[in-house]
C-alpha cells in the first residue's frame, strides 16, 4: 500500500461500509421488534372484539361469538384465525376460517395472561396470542378458557421485505455518494502532493531551477527546504570549484614561474633538466588531482545537458587553435540527446577526446551524437584519419597520471582524466579502428538515474 | 613587435617581460585587468599575453571588451585549471590561442610567433619572399638556400619587414617595434641594423631585398631577389 491516496480512500471505504451497514441493521432490527408489537396489539385487538362479540345464555354462560368482528374469520384459509379452547384444552369454538387446521392451540393460560409466539411450520408460519379468559356463569361458577388468535405471517413478512429493500437502496445509495464525493475530496486535498511531485520532475527534467508553486501550508516546509537543498548543492559544488580554481591558481603560478626562469635549449645543464622534469611532474599531479575532485558525478538534480551544443563550442575552439592544420570536420549531432551531469565534466571529457583527434588526425575528424535506444543515454563517437593507435598503448594512454611515479613528462594527462571522468559517470569508453584510417573513440552514457 | 603581459603576479610578468624582451620583442606589463585596457586601447600593440584569472576585471572580461572595441590584434589566454571549460569560455570571449600554466618558454615563444604571422596574413610558418626565406618557428633565415646568422635584434627587424612584406613601414614605426619605449630612439642606429641586414642577405648586393623609400621608410620586397 504505497499510495496516500489509495491508503486514505481504503480506510474510509471501510469505516463508510462498516458504518453503514450498522445504521442498516440497527434500523431493521428497530423496525421487526417494532412490526411484531404492532402485530400482538393487532391481535390482542382481536381477542377483545372476539370476547365482546361473545354472548351469554341465561344461565350466565358463555355462547361463542357468532357475529364475527372481522370478515376474515369468516373466510376460509384467509391468514386470520381464531380458536376458544376450555380448559382441558378442548376446543369449543373456532373460526370458520380455521377449517381443517391446526394452529396448535392447546396450551391454556390462566386468567389474564397472554402469551405471544411464533408458530414455524413448514406450512403455516404465524403469530399467535393466547389469552387466559374467567368465565363466571350466574351461579358464580366459574369456566376457564383460553382465546387465541393467529394471523398468517405473510403480510408481516412482505411488510419487512419492503422495509428493507427500500432501507438498504437507500443506505446503498448514500454509499455511493459518500465514495465519490470522498474520492473527489481526496484528489483535491491531495493536489499539491501531486503538483510538488511533477514539479520535482521538472526539475529533474531540467526546465526548472526549483519549486516555484504556491504550496499549502503543511508542504511550505517540505519545498522550502528542497529549495535550500537544491540551493545548498549548487553553492557547495560552485565554492569547492571556486576554492579548486584558487588553488590552482596559486599552485601553478609559481611552478610557472620556476619552468620559465629554465634557460631553454642549452638545457645540457643536468639540474636545469631535472628541474624542469620535476615541474612538468608536479604540475600534472596537481591537475590530475584538481580535475578529479571537481567531477561533481551524477546527481538527480543535475539538469540535462544538450551534448550537440558542447560539440559545436569544443569544435569552433579546436578551429581556432589548430588554425594551420584545416581539419576538416564532419558533424552528425542529434540535437535531442542529452547528458545527465555536469556541463563542465561534459566539456572537459569532450574536449579531450576531441583534441586528441585533432592532435593526431592528418586533416578530417568525424563527430556523431546521437540519443541511445535507452531513454536519458547518448553514444557519442569521435573518429580521426590519424596512424591510430595500438591496442596496447590505449591502456597506457589511459593510466598516464593515475599513478604519481609513472608519469611522462611533456606528455597530456588528457586522456586519462577524460577516461577517468566517464568512469565515474558510469559510462564506457572504447578505442576501435574508424573507417577514416585512425581510432575511432566512442563514449557511451546509460540512460539518467 | 609589441606585446603586452597582462598577469598580475609579479615574479611571473617580470620574467616574462624580462625574456621576451631578450628575445628582441617590445613588451609592456600590466597588473590587473583595467591596466591592460588602458594599455591596450592607448598603444599600438602586435598581441596581448593575458592571464585569465585577473584582479579588478578578469581577463575574459578583458578580451571581451576590447573585442567589442574592435581592437583586434591577437591575444594568448594563460590559464591555471586548463580545463576545457576555462579553454573554451576565453577563446569564445575572443582569444586566438591558450597556454595552460606552467608552460616552457619555448612554447610561449612558438605560439606567439604562430599568432603574430597569422595576423600578418601568412598561413605557414616559413615566410618566403623569393630567394630569402624566415622560418618562424626555427627563428632561422636562409638565402638561396644558405644559413644566415642573425643577432635577436636583426631577427626581428627582419621578421617584421617579412610579416609586412610588401607595405611601406615609417621609421617610427619600426622603431617603436624593435625598441622599448625608455631606450635611445636614434634613428641612426636603425639605419646601422638595416645596412648589416643587407649586407648579411645580400652580401653581393643582386637581390636588393630591403628598399628605402627616401623619407617614407623601408619596403621589403615580396620576391626579393627575382626581379
Amino acid at each position: 500500500m504505497h499510495s496516500i491516496h489509495s491508503r486514505l480512500l481504503l480506510a474510509a471505504s471501510l469505516v463508510l461500509a462498516g458504518f453503514l451497514g450498522a445504521t442498516g441493521l440497527a434500523l431493521d432490527k428497530a423496525f421487526r421488534v417494532s412490526a411484531e408489537a404492532a402485530m400482538q396489539e393487532r391481535l390482542q385487538s382481536y381477542i377483545y372484539a372476539l370476547l365482546a362479540a361473545a354472548d351469554e345464555d341465561s344461565a350466565g354462560r358463555m355462547i361463542p361469538p357468532r357475529e364475527l368482528p372481522e370478515p376474515r374469520f369468516s373466510k376460509p384459509d384467509s391468514g386470520l384465525y381464531a380458536v376458544i379452547t376450555r380448559h382441558d384444552g378442548e376446543p369449543v369454538w373456532h373460526a370458520a376460517s380455521l377449517t381443517g387446521r391446526d394452529i396448535g392451540a392447546g396450551e391454556q393460560q390462566t386468567p389474564g395472561e397472554r402469551r405471544f409466539s411464533r408458530l414455524e411450520r413448514p406450512d403455516l408460519q404465524l403469530y399467535t396470542l393466547a389469552f387466559g379468559v374467567a368465565w363466571e356463569d350466574d351461579a358464580g361458577t366459574e369456566a376457564l378458557y383460553t382465546f387465541t388468535v393467529a394471523e398468517d405471517t405473510t403480510v408481516f413478512q412482505a411488510e419487512i421485505a419492503g422495509f428493507r429493500s427500500t432501507l438498504w437502496r437507500w443506505l446503498g445509495g448514500m454509499a455511493l455518494v459518500l465514495m465519490l464525493a470522498q474520492g473527489a475530496i481526496l484528489r483535491w486535498g491531495l493536489r499539491p502532493l501531486r503538483t510538488v511531485t511533477a514539479d520535482l520532475q521538472q526539475i529533474e527534467r531540467g526546465h526548472a531551477e526549483r519549486l516555484e508553486g504556491d504550496y499549502p501550508r503543511e508542504l511550505a516546509g517540505l519545498t522550502s527546504s528542497l529549495n535550500s537543498l537544491i540551493g545548498h548543492s549548487k553553492a557547495v559544488q560552485s565554492r569547492y570549484r571556486n576554492s579548486l580554481d584558487d588553488l590552482a591558481h596559486s599552485l601553478k603560478t609559481p611552478l610557472a614561474i620556476l619552468q620559465s626562469s629554465q634557460p631553454g635549449n642549452d638545457a645540457a645543464d643536468d639540474s636545469h633538466a631535472l628541474v624542469s622534469e620535476q615541474v612538468q611532474r608536479m604540475d600534472e599531479i596537481i591537475n590530475h588531482q584538481l580535475q578529479r575532485a571537481a567531477v561533481s558525478g551524477r546527481s538527480t538534480l543535475a539538469r540535462p545537458v544538450a551534448v550537440g551544443k558542447v560539440v559545436q563550442r569544443l569544435v569552433r575552439t579546436l578551429d581556432k587553435v589548430y588554425q594551420e592544420k584545416q581539419v576538416a570536420v564532419d558533424l552528425d549531432l542529434d540535437p535531442e540527446a542529452t547528458f545527465t551531469g555536469d556541463e563542465a565534466d561534459l566539456t572537459e571529457i569532450l574536449g579531450n577526446l576531441l583534441e586528441n583527434a585533432y592532435k593526431y588526425c592528418r586533416s578530417a575528424v568525424r563527430a556523431g551524437v546521437k540519443s541511445a535506444q535507452h531513454a536519458g543515454g547518448v553514444e557519442i563517437s569521435i573518429e580521426d584519419d590519424g596512424p591510430g593507435i595500438a591496442a596496447d598503448q590505449v591502456d597506457m594512454l589511459l593510466q598516464r597520471g593515475k599513478r604519481m611515479d609513472e608519469s611522462v613528462p611533456g606528455q597530456g594527462i588528457g586522456m586519462s582524466m577524460a577516461s577517468e571522468i566517464i568512469a565515474l559517470y558510469g559510462g564506457k569508453l572504447s578505442f576501435t579502428a574508424s573507417p577514416l584510417g585512425g581510432t575511432r573513440m566512442r563514449v557511451s552514457f546509460g540512460p539518467s538515474l | 613587435m609589441h606585446i603586452l603581459v597582462v598577469e598580475d603576479e609579479t615574479r611571473l610578468r617580470e620574467q616574462l617581460r624580462d625574456r621576451l624582451r631578450n628575445t628582441g620583442y617590445v613588451v609592456d606589463i600590466a597588473a590587473d585587468g583595467e591596466e591592460g585596457l588602458y594599455y591596450c586601447e592607448e598603444y599600438p600593440l602586435d598581441l596581448a599575453i593575458i592571464d585569465i584569472g585577473l584582479p579588478k576585471l578578469s581577463g575574459i572580461e578583458l578580451i571581451r571588451r576590447l573585442r567589442s572595441r574592435d581592437i583586434n590584434f591577437p591575444i594568448l589566454i594563460l590559464t591555471a585549471r586548463g580545463n576545457w571549460q576555462d579553454k573554451v569560455d576565453g577563446l569564445e570571449s575572443g582569444a586566438d590561442d591558450y597556454l595552460v600554466k606552467p608552460f616552457r618558454f619555448e612554447e610561449l615563444e612558438a605560439r606567439l610567433n604562430a599568432l603574430l604571422r597569422r595576423a600578418s596574413g601568412w598561413s605557414k610558418p616559413v615566410l618566403e619572399c623569393g630567394a630569402i626565406s624566415l622560418d618562424t618557428a626555427r627563428q632561422s633565415i636562409t638565402v638561396s638556400g644558405r644559413p644566415v646568422e642573425l643577432t635577436a635584434f636583426e631577427y626581428r627587424v627582419l621578421e617584421y619587414l617579412m610579416l609586412h612584406a610588401g607595405e611601406v613601414i615609417s621609421k617610427t614605426e619600426l622603431t617603436n617595434n624593435i625598441y622599448q619605449q625608455d631606450h635611445d630612439r636614434d634613428s641612426n642606429v636603425l639605419e646601422v641594423f638595416i645596412g648589416r641586414l643587407r649586407r648579411k642577405l645580400d652580401p653581393d648586393n643582386t637581390l636588393g631585398p630591403i628598399e628605402t623609400l627616401r623619407g617614407r621608410g623601408y619596403r621589403f620586397r615580396r620576391e626579393a631577389g627575382t626581379g
